[in-house]
């Protein structure tokens, strides 16, 4: 575990510097670490040669409607309203939110379909921005998952277990990888909210570290107050004195290590002098006044204000260019029980610009090459209306046995879509994608083998993957 | 993780006597059967679905099966005679084990060569180390310069002989009471008790601190927060909206029991089954919260048997891992892979704690059922008082009564002279129509339909009792009698839509409590239906419990069987629509009314009969007293006592209901809490095939694994007992070893959440067993326990690294020195309050809520954000802040604090940046920068060096060196140096909320002397104790 970690740590830092590193100077001690060690990871990481070097995931909470966006179903207008047949419901479980409606009428999307790109993927109206990137795109229409509650399901995703206690898969990633930035955290979080409808809540957990040392759960940068909490120093104290103050305590500590001899002593100042880069970086990243009005442009007006999905988008760009190797952002709001035109509506207008801006400027900047980009929520949402079914709205409740995704960049076949389901977006009827299969091909991205990235924690040998997955190869270019 | 194995293995090698030196020692439980359960268990071992041949590699006969060729595998003393040993080392990878066809690395040198020794010394074979019960071992004779103070030491002694390494000198006497303190108490001396211990020559100066530090509240405190984490204890209900739940009574039982020491097998029985004791104490039903303390979902839409079972699952996980040191949970889908539990066994188990009368769905806000009132001592002592107040008055009024008696007959007959009646007016919200009390109370005709508003008066919540009744007489089988509510008939949706309402449904009576139609919401209804077309007296209570349970139905003064239709109520109910009478659910009630009584209390039945007398008070004087039927003579009763009986008695009838409301107020603001309660007749259990709550396989019943006990206890009660037997051979090793882990940074066991195979041997088997036999022999003294540990020369030891100790045993797995920790979350900021002179020591109450960055809670979900708490919340000891599982206090977190999701038991330390930030810039460490500057201001004498000599004795419990004294000079002049030239910047620092100083010092020095406050906080030894 962390002791473990520490005291491996501890050992090559004796056999880097031999007995003499009680006599050398601490900060710079510490400093020259910061540069020679790479923060984490494991030596036999990564397994094979990687085809991405980062992860952007757009993680859509509430679970969008794949009938509305991706998965285009035009037989269905002519069963408007009828009760979905017995045969297509197979008597699979419902959400008891649902289970006790006496009917169950199909609602066709209401939404135009287009085909787009020279792949003629099927995109709809709602998203305009992502139909122009189509051909980069690999739409996979055919995700499944076993959850069907938002809090175990998006516990799912993010960990592979349904219920709390296991390590993100961003925290797997920075166990394994380790970070390739000295002045900031391997694996950086950040949430907004939609307009269309109040979200469904995050936790913390979600990008917690599990079993796993606290020090590879993802970092969440925040659009109010400190970016990253207690950052700014306190009012009175500057840069200048506030490196004084390092440098005293530097000092103090490297009487401490001279006499006591505690590895972890050299730790400790090291982290200190990292938190006092990390005070310049992040500022420094998250200031978006030296972007050209351009990048707004592109990335859309909500790009200018600070928290919403799109200026976070921009922010994404700016951790995935300073090699930060996970960025994760949650946008919540896209749980449409009820009044699902007019919500789904918002919730594209709040996104779709952006994320498709997102990866069209990391293709600009040749950093899609190396970038996986993951698009896509916790589950899918019904064919059958929740409430009642009128010509102009419809509610849907939520499906866990298909929906869609999409990834882009690094390894990925673009302008494809893997995966079909039935005539009424219920089953899948050709090459199913698990979450553990999701999870297995995105660390295989990275040229991690997810059999083989593993936790001992009481007794067992965990993986993100737990005993399953397999890497969608039909995605992979 | 062949890696880390091989890392773990070179350490064995190191710190025991190196691979050639275990030549002479192999042994099967320390050497060989890591090796067989991390490499061969899961095909040869347990799990009986996946083994492909008879051999087993986890139990003696299981090795002496003949193996096709004729072969065995072991022949104790040839290992080229022994199949076991052909396997593993041939170079053949078609016949290799493990083989390579399953993904499998062949074992390493060192562990064949391990095997082969074994073997060669005749492959003794020994059970399960830590499934045979320990036996007291003798006590080495082993000496060294002030060794051994207790057997503790002896037993260590001996393995550093063995391994040719001396123990450390003692730790100085600051550093020393410094460690004990924090600790013992988790906050660092006073420098009162640090003066006191230097200046105390007699031989038992630290035995005498220790039993002080042993009899503070702050060692309740200190070992309740491990406790805690262990119990998975917070103050929300971990799911979704995570709102908020009260635990806390539970954990001021936690903090009392170590106060009082409670021996740790009642400490045991009472937690796991403390309802079932025989006339169990509220303190003894308090303690069962333990295994209430998982998380709840009241997520909306999740199927109620999926979670029923989650939580069972949690309850054997905690309980296993808590006291048993196994990874039960492994067998929940199939058998262990690794110990002997089999599948069917987990689920015999399983059957203990399947017995809550609970539901799979939660309560999304508060507490879910089974729960009680827990009373705070304060609490109990108010009620009692309210109670014989009460007594007292209606024995007063019985007096009166008594001397009355005669004129009460002469009463009722006058009374029969005039038309009257009496309807109880005592919260009364609404009578309809106009004049309903009086003693001919109008009919309105809803016969064409129609209806009556009453705007928001009514506006009730779902924790608001409310009861009522009227006489109908229904023309029609569908109506709503008295509504509050938006809801349309048979519209399926499921929006929030809150409101309730009183209605006939086919001619049933039937009360709705409702947010969303279809699946929050209460809803029952009369069994039978009433007969259209005839006046009847009907009505309904509800007791604000959110429970269907809390709901009655009345027909003619009487209580009626009910079907619950729908019983999981989780949002309120309050609506925006207006009161209704005769309408509700887009429904008109047909039909005549009378006397329709709204009451804001749950009526009693005896109250409800009354209402139901047909007789007016005038009517029922002129009936003889013996031909009155009971509710008449109540009736009768009740009228006099109230309202028309004289004014001594009317009035001490007022001040005794007055006095039942204000007690009712009052004890709906006592805490309750979640506890375990029994079900009869019991909940049947099944195997669970592969784990799923939707997969029932055969039923079974409640027993232990037969590897571990040869009886099955009857119930939970039995279990309870078993886990502190003689009998079980783990739970006194797995808590000593947890107490050692909490003193040392980690166990002699270093897994301490795991003693089954795959778990780490222990490092001083002897050791351990001493101390779980003391443990059990001192009658479960916990303290005796803690004491015997922080008294022995080992524990005294100074924590210096030397470099060839560092580089044979990098993690002090010998104990040939103090451990040097970084101290835990909660005493990191409990330090910084403490010698700042903020903390506040107030032992137990509701949990508090100290600064937090705001937005916090908002950003993840939205709505209310962190209230941050004021005054004394602000200073209180970690273990009492506000536990939000989804967004958990940051500051505890960042410090490896456990997450409280899931039982924790292993100790974590990480170093970060995000810990630096923490402690540099979090405005509580700022603020307590602040006082301790000027504290010290207060407290010290003239001149600076003084000073910051005083500063630095107050944290570290030792005066500063000379050179740190220089470095603490300087900085501290060259920061005056900048506020001098810069007061602008001394002001921002000291803010607005620090008075002036007085003495002469300005401000400029008080900012200075603040930041070497806050320097002195974030020294690594500031958090680290030595």
């Amino acid at each position: 575990m962390s002791l473990g970690n520490s005291s491996n740590a501890a050992r090559t830092r004796r056999h880097f510097f031999g007995k003499g590193a009680y006599g050398l100077g601490i900060a710079a001690l510490a400093r020259l670490m910061g540069e020679e060690m790479p923060s984490g990871g494991l030596a036999e990481v990564p397994h094979f040669t990687p085809k991405a070097k980062r992860v952007v995931y757009l993680f859509q909470s509430g679970a969008p409607s794949q009938i509305d966006l991706f998965d285009h179903k035009p037989q269905l207008e002519r069963l408007r309203g009828q009760d979905l047949p017995d045969s297509v419901r197979q008597g699979q479980r419902l959400t008891a939110m649902t289970a006790s409606q006496t009917t169950f009428p199909i609602a066709p999307s209401m939404f135009r379909f287009q085909r787009h790109g020279e792949s003629g993927t099927w995109i709809s109206e709602l998203l305009p921005h992502t139909a122009r990137i189509a051909d980069r795109l690999c739409v996979l229409n055919s995700v499944h998952t076993e959850a069907i509650n938002h809090d175990p399901a998006v516990t799912f995703f993010q960990t592979g277990a349904q219920l709390a206690g296991r390590p993100s898969i961003g925290a797997w990633i920075s166990y394994g990888l380790g970070s390739e930035n000295r002045d900031l955290p391997g694996f950086v979080v950040m949430v907004s909210s939609g307009t269309g409808r109040n979200g469904q809540p995050l936790y913390d957990r979600l990008w917690g570290s599990g079993f796993l040392p606290t020090r590879y759960q993802g970092v969440k940068f925040r659009s109010n107050g400190d970016p990253v909490l207690f950052l700014s120093d306190p009012d009175g104290i500057d840069r200048n004195a506030r490196r004084r103050f390092l440098d005293d305590l530097g000092r103090l500590n490297q009487f401490k290590y001279n006499d006591f001899g505690d590895p972890e002593i050299l730790t400790r100042v090291s982290q200190y002098e990292m938190a006092f880069r990390m005070q310049a970086s992040v500022p420094e990243l998250t200031d978006l006044s030296n972007e050209p009005d351009s990048a707004f442009t592109l990335y859309g007006p909500d790009s200018r204000k600070p928290g919403t999905f799109a200026a976070n988008c921009l922010l994404a760009r700016r951790l995935l260019e300073r090699d930060v190797r996970f960025v994760q952002l949650f946008h919540r709001g896209w749980d449409q029980h009820t009044d699902l035109p007019a919500q789904i509506r918002k919730q594209c207008a709040d996104t779709d610009q952006a994320s498709a801006a997102l990866v069209t400027d990391l293709a600009q900047r040749g950093l899609l090459d190396d970038t996986l980009v993951v698009w896509g929520g916790e589950f899918g949402r019904t064919v059958y209306s929740q409430g009642k079914l009128t010509s102009d709205n419809y509610g849907r409740d939520h499906h866990p046995r298909c929906f869609s995704m999409w990834l882009a960049g690094a390894g990925i076949r673009a302008g494809t879509v893997v995966g079909e389901t039935d005539d009424f977006s219920y089953n899948i009827t050709k090459d199913p994608v698990h979450v553990h299969d999701l999870h297995a091909t995105v660390l295989h991205m990275l040229g991690i083998d997810h059999e083989k990235l593993t936790f001992k924690y009481q007794g067992r040998h965990f993986r993100l993957t737990d005993v399953h997955g397999d890497v969608v190869r039909k995605a992979m270019a | 993780m062949r890696i880390s194995r091989l890392v773990g293995l070179v350490a064995i090698g190191a710190c025991s006597t190196g691979v050639a030196a275990v030549a002479a020692t192999v042994q099967f439980n320390r050497d060989i059967r890591p090796i067989f359960s991390e490499n061969c268990f899961a095909c040869h071992g347990p799990d009986a679905s996946k083994r492909m041949t008879a051999l087993r590699l986890d139990i003696k006969d299981g090795t002496k099966v003949t193996l096709s060729g004729d072969r065995t595998a072991l022949v104790p003393g040839d290992p080229n005679a022994s199949e076991l040993y052909a396997r593993i080392s041939t170079g053949d990878t078609a016949r290799r084990m493990p083989p390579a066809a399953a993904g499998h690395d062949r074992l390493s040198d060192p562990e064949i060569e391990l095997i082969r020794l074994w073997i060669e010394q005749g492959a003794e074979w020994q059970g399960h180390w830590a499934f045979q019960r320990p036996q007291r071992p003798e006590v080495p004779a082993d000496r060294y310069p002030g060794w051994p103070t207790n057997p503790v030491d002896s037993f260590v002694l001996r393995k550093l002989r063995a391994e040719r390494l001396e123990p450390s000198a003692p730790a100085s006497r600051d550093t020393l009471i410094r460690r004990v303190s924090l600790d013992l108490t988790g906050v660092p001396p006073t420098l009162a008790e640090v003066d006191s211990f230097l200046a105390d020559t007699s031989p038992d100066s630290y035995e005498s601190v220790v039993d002080r530090l042993l009899s503070s509240p702050g060692y309740a405190e200190r070992m309740a927060i491990r406790w805690l984490d262990a119990a998975r204890y917070a103050d929300t209900n971990g799911y979704q909206t995570d709102a908020a739940r009260d635990m806390w009574r539970w954990r001021d039982w936690v903090i009392d029991a170590f106060a009082a020491n409670k021996a740790f097998d009642e400490f045991t029985i009472e937690q796991i089954a403390g309802d079932m004791l025989p006339n169990p104490s509220l303190s003894q039903i308090v303690a069962t919260g333990f295994n209430r303390n998982h998380r709840g979902n009241g997520e909306g839409g999740i199927v109620d048997a999926e979670y029923a079972v989650e939580y069972v699952v949690d309850r054997i996980d905690t309980t296993a891992t808590v006291w048993l040191g196994l990874t039960l949970g492994c067998a929940r889908c199939h058998d262990h892979k690794y110990d002997p539990v089999t599948q069917t066994e987990y689920y015999e188990i399983f059957a203990y704690f399947n017995n809550v009368p609970e539901k799979g769905k939660a309560f999304k806000y508060g507490n879910s059922p089974p729960f009680i009132k827990a009373p705070t001592r304060d609490q109990e002592q108010r009620l009692a008082e309210l109670d014989a107040q009460l007594a007292s008055l209606v024995e007063q009024r019985d007096t009166v009564l008594d001397s009355e008696a005669r004129k009460q007959v002469h009463w009722a007959d006058r009374l029969a002279d005039r038309r009257s009646d009496w309807v109880d007016p005592m919260d009364l919200a609404l009578a309809f129509p106009p004049g309903a009390t009086g003693p001919d109370p109008s009919e309105r005709d809803f016969d064409e339909g129609g209806f009556a508003e009453f705007g928001d008066k009514a506006d009730f919540g779902y924790y608001d009792r409310f009861s009522a009744t009227a006489w109908i007489r229904p023309e029609d089988a569908n109506g709503a009698i008295i509504s509050k509510t938006g809801h349309i008939a048979g519209e399926d949706n499921t929006q929030s839509n809150p409101g309730w309402g009183f209605y006939l449904a086919d001619g049933r009576l039937q009360v709705n409590l409702v947010n969303r139609w279809l699946d929050d919401c209460l809803r029952v209804e009369s069994k039978d239906p009433i007969l259209l077309g005839d006046w009847v007296h009907v009505g309904f209570t509800y007791d604000g419990t959110r429970l269907a349970s809390g709901l009655r139905i009345y027909v003619n003064g009487q209580s009626v069987e009910l079907n619950v239709i729908r019983d999981e109520m989780n949002q309120e109910i309050k609506s925006k629509e207006p009161l209704r009478v005769g309408r509700g659910l887009g429904l008109d009630y047909r039909g005549r009314m009378r006397r329709l009584l709204l009451y804001e209390r749950a009526l009693t039945a005896r109250e409800v009969e009354v209402l139901a007398v047909g007789r007016s008070l005038d009517e029922i004087a002129r009936i003889a007293p013996a031909d009155r039927n009971s509710s008449e003579a109540q009736k009768l009763r009740e009228a006099y006592l109230n309202t028309l009986g004289p004014q001594v008695v009317t009035r001490l009838t007022a001040r005794i209901r007055n006095l039942q409301r204000d007690r009712q107020r009052y004890l709906d603001n006592v805490p309750t809490v979640m506890v375990m309660q029994e079900m009869e007749p019991s909940r049947r259990t099944y195997r669970l095939d592969r784990g799923a709550y939707d997969a029932p396989a055969e039923e079974v019943f409640p027993g232990l694994p037969s590897a571990l006990a040869n009886h099955d206890p009857e119930n939970r009660l039995g279990f309870a007992r078993w886990l502190v037997s003689r009998d079980n051979p783990l739970t006194a090793r797995v808590t000593a070893n947890r107490f050692w882990q909490m003193l040392w940074g980690s166990g002699i066991v270093q897994t301490v959440e795991d003693f089954g195979a795959q778990g780490e041997w222990p490092t001083h088997p002897d050791l351990l067993d001493w101390l779980a036999v003391e443990f059990m022999d001192s009658g479960w003294d916990m303290k005796a326990l803690v004491k015997t540990i922080v008294m022995s020369s080992a524990y005294r030891q100074s924590s210096r690294s030397r470099p060839a100790l560092l580089e044979r045993d990098p993690q002090n797995r010998l104990f040939a020195r103090g451990p040097r920790l970084r101290l835990p979350a909660e005493s990191v900021r409990d330090l910084s309050l403490a010698v700042s002179g903020l903390l506040v020591n107030t032992v137990g109450g509701r949990s508090v809520m100290p600064y937090q960055p705001a937005g916090l809670w908002s950003e993840l979900a939205g709505g209310k954000d962190y209230p941050v708490g004021s005054g004394a919340d602000l200073y209180r000891r970690s273990l009492y802040t506000f536990w939000k599982r989804a967004v958990p206090p940051p500051s505890m977190i960042l410090f490896d604090s456990a997450g409280r999701e899931a039982c924790t038991v292993r100790s974590v330390r990480t170093n970060t940046p995000l810990q630096a930030l923490n402690r540099m810039n979090d405005s509580s460490y700022l603020e307590a920068s602040r006082a301790l500057a000027r504290r010290t201001l207060e407290e010290s004498g003239a001149g600076w060096e003084q000073r910051l000599r005083h500063l630095f004795r107050l944290v570290m419990a030792r005066y500063p060196s000379s050179m740190e004294l220089e470095v603490l000079t300087a900085g501290f002049e060259h920061h005056l140096d900048r506020f001098r030239n810069d007061p602008q910047a001394a002001m921002a620092l000291l803010g607005p909320s620090l008075e002036q100083t007085g003495g002469g010092v300005s401000d400029p020095e008080t900012a200075a002397l603040a930041i070497m406050a806050s320097l002195v906080l974030n020294l690594d030894e500031t958090i680290t104790r030595e």
